[in-house]
Order: C-alpha cells, then structure tokens, then sequence
C-alpha cells in the first residue's frame, strides 16, 4: 500500500474511533430513573448497571419506606410526631418505638453540636409564622410580641429526657419540627435499602438534597448546585463514592409581605428568618447529618458558620452570603467548580 | 497536502460544532418534556410541538403551555401557585411542580450535564 493509501486508511480509522467513543459516552441504556410524590415533595431516584426488574422493584420498596417516614413524622398532620408533641405539651411521657427514638437520639445529639442552631425543638416557632401548611404562607409575619412569648419559654433539645422507650421534656414549650432532618434521615434509609438489594450505583434525590453512591459508569455522579438569587446552575460538584449534598436557601419556602421576603429557616436565637445567607452547601458521609449541618450552618451565618463546622465534624461547606461572596472551606475549594461567569468572590475559611 | 489530509481537516470542522454542542455547551437545550400526573401517567411531548394541555390531578385541572421550545404552568388549582410562579422551563433538568395536584413537569434531553440538581 502507497503511503496516501495509508494517510486514507488512518483518517478512516480517526473518524471510526471519533464515532465510537461519541456512541459510548452517549450509552444511557443502564440508566433507570424514577419520580415519586413523597416526603411532601419530588423524589428522584436513579440507578446504573442493574437490570430494569431489580431497580423497579428497588425502587417501589423505597416508596413504600419514604411514605412511612413521611406518615410517622409529619409535623401538622396526623402522626406519630403529632401524638408525641401533644404528650409532651401536656408534660406527660411518649411511649416511643427504638427506631423512632433513634432519630430523635440523633437530632439531639446534632443539635447539641450545633450549639442548638439546628433545633427541632421549636415546632412552635414554625408553626407561628405559618410554615405548617403544605401551601406557601400569605403573611403578614407574627407579632413581635407572640414571637418573644415563645423565645421567652426558649425550647431546646436539651429539655427532652429519654429513658428506654419513654420520651418526656421539662419544658412544655418543646414542639418538635423535624423539617430540617427528617429528608436527610429518610434519604439515609432509601440509600440502605438499595445497597440492600445489591444496588451500588445510585443517586436518591429528596426535593434538590441528595446522596450518591458509586458512578454513572465508568464516570462520576455530576451534580448541578441551584444559583441561590437566579435561576440556573451556579457550581457543580463530581461525587466520590458515597457522598451526601445537601443545601439549605431562603428561596426553598417563603413568602412576601409588604415587598420584604420571609423564609423558612428561623433563626432560633431571634426567631425570625435568618439573615444575611442566602444558601448553604454541605457535602458528607450521611445525609441526615448534612441536612442538619446545611440548617445550623445557615442559622450561624457568615461569621459563625466556622466555629459551628467544626464542632459538627464537617468539612466541606460552601456558604453564600446576600452579597453573593462565597465562603467555603480548603477542602470544599477542591471539589466546587463554577458554572458561573465571572467568577464569584471566594473567601476560604478552614473549620475552626 | 494530500487528499487524506484534507479529508481529516473537513471532517474535524464538521465535527467542531457538534462536540462543543454536545460536550461544552452550558445550558443544555431542552428537547422534550415529561409531564407526570401522580404515580402512574407519564407523558412526553417534543418540546417543538406547540399546544396546551389540561392534566387532571386530584385537585383539579392543571393547564400546561409548550411554546417556542419552552413548557411553563399557566393554571392551577393549588393555592400557593409556586408551579406557575417557576415561569419558563427550556433547559434539560428544569422542572416544576404541582406538589398539592400531583402534577410535575420537567424538561429532558440527550445531553444533560448533570444527573441531579441540588437545591
């Protein structure tokens, strides 16, 4: 053969493996997605490299897990949590089932980490400023006056008292809310139970919070983080492993009154919505402790948010405060890639 | 250069448009759009095809507008009316939703750049 034919042959063979490549890469055909109503919210679910059967049937049990989760610890509707708060209100003992209590073993502890930023505790709080409805609030926002009755009774974790199965509090104001670790703690589970049934690569995405496990192939998981002010995607991240990233924003549940926006994440310290975060992005192991920490961290704001990391033994944290400055840790610097142009303002803080 | 050389270039200029496309481009056009009404009824429609549905959902009629490869919420019975207040979805990975009507909808496309979005 002439050495044009070769050139031939060789730009032939470049434009088959051009092909070949692009026909892999494309190669979603062990790819299952699913949508659930559940958690009082959209449940994505998706998994790779199992056969249709197996994720189907995966993925009915979880629905079926996720639908009891949500039933045994809805705040303002018939539950489990409903009978435990009314005990609690009265000063009587709740009889409380061992898995059940775990949770509530769990925010406890989160919350005592958290310096009580995170705290389940104030179902009161929430409830006055109208969060209680599965429909946005209309306003207009509390009385000051009804807010500072209830800070006055100041209700923590700390007022409960678990002995075996018995749960009392020393303070009637204790109303628990589990709103801010209840998706983290049901995602926990969704993801036990497909590893479970031998499932190892999958993502289980509670309205936007989520945990991955394992790969889309012979890729990562690529996750897209919300632009807190606009909409579109402000950053990515590429999970490893087994990974949890959760984010907490004031444009998740809120309403406007009077041209000022009050949203859903209030600040236990003045009972009001918290200020000068716009959102807060925590990745780790498990979910229920991100889900927590992504609450504390954005309670604590800007200034703080160091010191309460630190104590809940998490490291990477990405907070963006009203001016769109971007705080983040060293290690959450190596995993963050923005999709915005120019470039946010980042300031690096390590947990301390 | 010779004939093969040629063939390379023009082809690798062929090729340019449709890798940036696929590869590099950020914001991912959408190309059809899933509406799924409770557990069980899934619909998608090109997003080209231009109309508007009534999707019946426990709380009633939910009305979906497809324009100009764009989906958007224009009626529904929920109160709060976050789906409609979501505005125009065309991007893959857009969605809103009708939590209280069980109704969702969301844009698809061969390309999208992520596998989940987090808010």
């Amino acid at each position: 053969m002439n050495i044009s034919g070769c050139r031939l042959r060789n730009a032939f063979l470049y434009i088959c493996i051009v092909f070949f490549i692009s026909a892999c890469s494309s190669d979603e055909s062990s790819l299952h997605r699913a949508r659930l109503v559940t958690l009082g919210t959209l449940v994505d679910i998706s998994t790779w490299g199992v056969d249709h059967d197996t994720a189907e049937q995966a993925i009915t049990d979880v629905e079926s897990v996720l639908n009891d989760i949500h039933h045994t610890w809805h705040a303002w509707q018939p539950s489990m949590l409903s009978q435990i708060n009314k005990h609690l209100a009265a000063g009587q003992p709740a009889k409380v089932a061992p898995d059940n209590m775990k949770l509530i073993r769990q925010a406890s502890h989160l919350a005592a980490a958290s310096d009580q930023l995170f705290n389940p505790a104030i179902g009161n709080l929430i409830g006055l400023w109208g969060f209680h409805h599965d429909d946005r609030p209309q306003g207009p926002p509390p009385e000051p006056s009804a807010i500072n009755s209830l800070l006055a009774d100041a209700p923590s974790m700390n007022d409960l008292i678990i002995s075996g199965t018995s749960l009392k509090s020393t303070n009637p104001a204790v109303q628990l809310d589990f709103g801010g670790f209840a998706k983290g703690y049901a995602v926990d589970k969704a993801i036990t139970l497909l590893h479970s049934r031998g499932i190892t690569n999958a993502i289980v995405n509670a309205g936007g919070d989520l945990r991955a496990i394992g790969t889309h192939g012979d890729r990562p998981w690529r996750i897209g983080i919300r632009h807190p002010r606009e909409s579109g995607i402000i950053a990515s991240v590429e999970t490893a492993g087994d990974e949890s990233v959760f984010t907490s924003g004031n444009y998740e549940r809120f309403f406007d009154y009077q041209d000022i926006r009050y949203h859903h994440i209030i600040d236990p310290r003045t009972g009001y919505p918290a200020k000068d975060t716009l959102s807060v992005t925590v990745i780790h192991g498990d979910a229920a402790t991100a889900d927590a920490a992504a609450t504390a961290l954005f309670v604590a704001g800007p200034k703080l948010w160091p010191e309460i990391a630190a104590q809940m033994g998490i490291t990477q944290v990405m907070l963006i405060d009203d001016k769109l400055t971007v705080y983040m840790t060293p290690a959450m610097v190596k995993r963050v890639h923005f999709e915005i142009d120019p470039q946010p303002t980042v300031v690096i803080s390590n947990p301390s | 250069m010779t004939r093969a050389d040629y063939i390379v270039v023009i082809f690798a200029l062929i090729m340019l448009p449709y890798l940036y496309m696929t590869y590099w481009q950020h914001s991912a056009q959408g190309e059809t759009v899933q509406i799924l009404a409770g557990t069980d009824k899934k619909i998608e429609i090109p997003l080209n095809a231009d109309q508007h549905l009534t999707i019946e959902g426990p709380l009633g009629s939910s009305i979906i507008e497809i324009h100009a490869g764009k989906a958007r919420f224009v009626e529904s019975p929920c109160r709060g009316k976050q789906c409609i207040h979501s505005g125009w979805l065309q991007h893959t990975g857009d969605f809103a939703a009708c939590l209280p009507n069980h109704i969702s909808v969301a844009v698809l496309g061969n390309n999208s750049l992520y596998d989940a979005i987090n808010f």
